[in-house]
């Protein structure tokens, strides 16, 4: 019995490192291996440049020479937790970016502290690799507008397969009763994110872990990205405007209470019973 | 000829005094519990009047039993556009203000309220919400009130009087009013059953008693429709529809129901009836003219040798068939016919007869004084008190042939035993009045001691129920022949 019971648990084992072997979370080639510059390019390049000036987040050439090494080190690691706790410089951050909050990256200790040491030496070469790419400044028309607007809806698929925008997010008039509302109100995102550049720049690598999940394998292309600049630079605009989604529920609301109302007084005798009726009338004859 | 046996009866309305003894002694056994308090199975209504629950013979209200479509029998409550139109409200129901909200009083009030120069009252408080209440009605609010502008005025079967004979009905000389104690008729077309969206209604096939299965009823209340007598009521506490149910338990163990048993005018007979049951769809299609007739010719003749035979091959008992042979129900209903069966228009072809009743004794104004009619004690039939369409309205599907022949009958039977017993009817005039309402003197007499001289045995031939067979159609008895004693409820050790 006993040797059975030792035999089953040696298979249960083997099946386990069999199982982490097949999902190329253990052995050769393992993906820990990643460099920092892999990390930053996935992580960091959506709201920072070294060197290229601000997206979203501060231009991080020199931060290093700025900031103590073991102050960095805390703020990467959580700071969410590093801006309640009321920190100064950390709380400055916040308002430079416009109350957008960096995303706390899924990274260990050591890789984070590759990442500084990838910040040093990057912020000493003349220009660094991440200095950020080009943003075109080609001017954007209402035919970026209506692409932009087919992609967000889904109505055109995004050419790498990733899910259209709308399945999560919502846009102010979009659709009969808004889009997704598992991420964020997406009406706004054009000034959040820094505008043209900023958002390009988000939206070549999202950082923020739902979207990695999502897109991380199905990155956007360049084309589509303007286009989707275009259209939510558009609803900024819009934005301003009065917003027709309330509108909307008024009306339905009162086309609801109508739509009762009507009801309720062609079928007013529903709830009127037989006796009484019978009392009353018998009471009026007298 | 498909011939089963069907526990039938017959109230005589001539003899019944309105005393409810039979509502209470049902009460106590069956509805006295939460939820239940409103439920009267047996109810006794003053006629005219509107009944229990409000104008319950109001069908274009109500929509209860059937009517003929396309020539095929159709309920009137269950047309599917209509169910599905109303699912979240059906308003062809009696609302709880139709039968009455149920109240007691506090009692206590009596002994807990402070010292005062008033007495204390126990105040009214509805049974089902335990706040206090305004009365406004009861399931016997027009008790005896034969001609009240509010109640007797607005009976539906009024509908077929002329306004004149309305104004003679309400006239202070001839103000009348019977008393029509109503329970499950039992049907044999039951458009209870046949409404039920879950199977959970049943005529038991030994005896024809209307039951519903508590388990699976899923408060659909359809049933509440569909039956037009107002017979099934809806428990809100159990959320289940409950009914009369013949007290099988009692009629199990040789008892007459309760509210048989209890009668005190000795106006109910219970009996077994033999049917033909594959005639139920034909008869019930039949002319509203020839309804009566047509229910009472699949009645069939317990002495026919062939009629006995068909019986026995459906596996009809023999106690059962020999109790048919000495049923009071035969003898009302098929020999005599002096027993209608109520409303039958609503083609459900109840199972419970009445005799219809005479009228009191018509008085004139002579004067200044209210005086005997001219005609002597016995007037015509067609001078009585309740007009003859009223009647015909409530026993003969509108037509009066039927029940002027009973009340033809009855008032013949009079006339010949006053001619016995008192003598001042000349024998032959008594006699000539026999044979025009068809009676022969022998038939007059039995007809006599069963209505006037009866005993228990005879008001009540109950046949053995042999549930023992019912229950062999089901379940084997021989299932548990070697196990130990009557079964185990826990294994034992050793041994099984
Ligand atoms: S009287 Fe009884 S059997 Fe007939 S329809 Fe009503 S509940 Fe059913
Ligand atoms: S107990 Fe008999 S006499 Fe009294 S009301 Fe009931 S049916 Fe009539």
């Amino acid at each position: 019995m006993a040797a059975t019971r030792r035999l089953g648990t040696g298979w249960t084992g083997l099946g386990v490192w069999i199982a982490l072997l097949g999902l190329g979370i253990i052995g050769p080639g393992a993906a820990w291996g990643q460099d920092a510059a892999t990390d930053f390019r996935n992580n960091c390049m959506s709201c920072h440049t070294i060197g290229g000036g601000r997206l979203v987040g501060p231009d991080l050439k020199g931060v290093t020479s700025r900031q103590d090494r073991a102050w960095l080190l805390k703020f990467i690691t959580d700071p969410k937790a590093m801006i309640d706790s009321g920190d100064p410089e950390a709380q400055k951050l916040l308002k430079e970016s416009g109350g957008v909050i960096m995303p706390t990256l899924p990274l260990g200790k050591a890789r984070i502290e590759a990442l500084i040491d990838l910040l040093e030496s990057e912020s000493k070469l003349e220009r660094s690799k991440f200095a950020g790419q080009v943003v075109s400044n080609r001017p954007l028309g209402p035919e970026d507008i209506a692409a932009g607007e087919r992609i967000f809806t889904g109505r055109q698929a995004l050419s790498a397969g990733g899910a259209a925008c709308y399945s999560c997010h919502t846009v102010q008039g979009v659709g009969g009763l808004g889009g997704g509302a598992l991420g964020p109100d997406l009406t706004k995102v054009f000034e959040r994110l820094g505008g043209r550049k900023g958002l390009t720049a988000w939206l070549g690598s999202p950082a923020t872990a739902t979207m990695q999940a999502a897109f991380g394998t199905h990155p956007l292309e360049q084309g589509e990205i303007e286009s989707l600049v275009a259209y939510f630079q558009s609803q900024t605009q819009l934005a301003e405007t009065p917003q027709p989604r309330q509108l909307f529920l008024g009306l339905g609301l009162a086309g609801a209470c109508f739509a009762l109302w009507g009801l309720n007084s062609l079928w007013k005798r529903r709830l009127g019973g037989v006796r009484r009726a019978m009392v009353q009338k018998a009471a009026i004859k007298g | 000829m498909n011939v089963r046996s069907q526990i039938a009866m017959v109230f005589h309305l001539d003899k019944c005094i309105g005393c409810h003894t039979c509502s209470i002694a049902c009460k106590n056994i069956w509805t006295d519990r939460e939820g239940a308090e409103y439920m009267w199975w047996n109810n006794v209504e003053t006629k005219p009047g509107t009944g229990f629950p409000t104008r319950w013979e109001d069908q274009d209200t109500y929509r209860g039993g059937w009517e003929i479509k396309d020539g095929k029998l159709r309920l009137r409550s269950a047309n599917k556009g209509y169910v599905l139109g109303k699912i979240f409200h059906n308003p062809a129901q009696p609302s709880i203000d139709e039968y009455y909200e149920p109240w007691t009083y506090r009692y206590q009030d009596l002994f807990n309220a402070p010292e005062g120069s008033d007495q204390p009252i126990a105040r009214p408080v509805s049974k089902i919400t335990g706040k206090e209440i305004a009365i406004e009605a009861g399931p016997n609010w027009d008790d005896d009130l034969g001609g009240s502008p509010v109640y007797a005025e607005n009976d539906p079967n009024l509908d077929s009087l002329t306004e004149e004979q309305r104004e003679q009905l309400f006239a202070v000389e001839r103000l009348v009013m019977f008393y029509f104690p109503r329970i499950c008729n039992h049907c044999l077309n039951p458009s209870c059953v046949a409404a039920c969206p879950s199977g959970a209604i049943y005529k038991r096939g030994e005896d024809g008693i209307v039951l519903i299965d508590q388990t699976r009823c899923r408060g659909w209340r359809a049933c509440v429709s569909a039956c037009p007598y107002k017979k099934v009521f809806f428990n809100w506490k159990t959320g289940k529809s409950e009914k009369c149910l013949l007290c099988f338990p009692r009629l199990e163990t040789g008892q007459a129901p309760a509210c048989f048993h209890s009668c005190v005018g000795r106006i109910r007979y219970l009996g077994v009836l033999l049917y033909d049951a594959d005639r139920i769809e034909e008869v019930a299609l039949s002319s509203d003219e020839n309804l009566i007739e047509a229910h009472r010719s699949m009645i069939l003749d317990p002495h026919d040798p062939q009629v006995i035979r068909q019986a026995q091959s459906n596996g009809v008992h023999d106690s059962v068939i020999e109790a048919a042979q000495k049923s009071p129900v035969y003898q009302f209903v098929k020999v005599w016919k002096m027993a209608l069966p109520p409303h039958i228009e609503f083609r459900t072809l109840p199972m419970l007869f009445y005799v219809p009743p005479m009228s009191p004794v018509m008085s004139m104004r002579k004067g200044d004084v209210l005086t005997q009619s001219d005609q002597g004690l016995f007037h015509e039939i067609d001078n009585a008190r309740v007009p003859m369409q009223y009647l015909a309205k409530l026993f003969g599907a509108g037509h009066d042939a039927k029940v002027r022949y009973a009340l033809k009958k009855q008032m013949a039977i009079r006339s010949y035993r006053r001619a016995v017993t008192v003598g001042d009817i000349e024998p032959h005039i008594a006699n000539q009045m026999l044979r025009e309402a068809d009676c022969t003197p022998a038939e007059a007499e039995a007809i006599y001691k069963l209505t006037s001289l009866c005993t228990f045995e005879e008001r009540f031939v109950i046949p053995p129920m042999h549930r023992e067979e019912a229950l062999e159609m089901m379940e084997d008895p021989m299932d548990h022949k070697r196990e130990t004693g009557f079964g185990l409820v826990g294994k034992p050790q050793r041994g099984s």
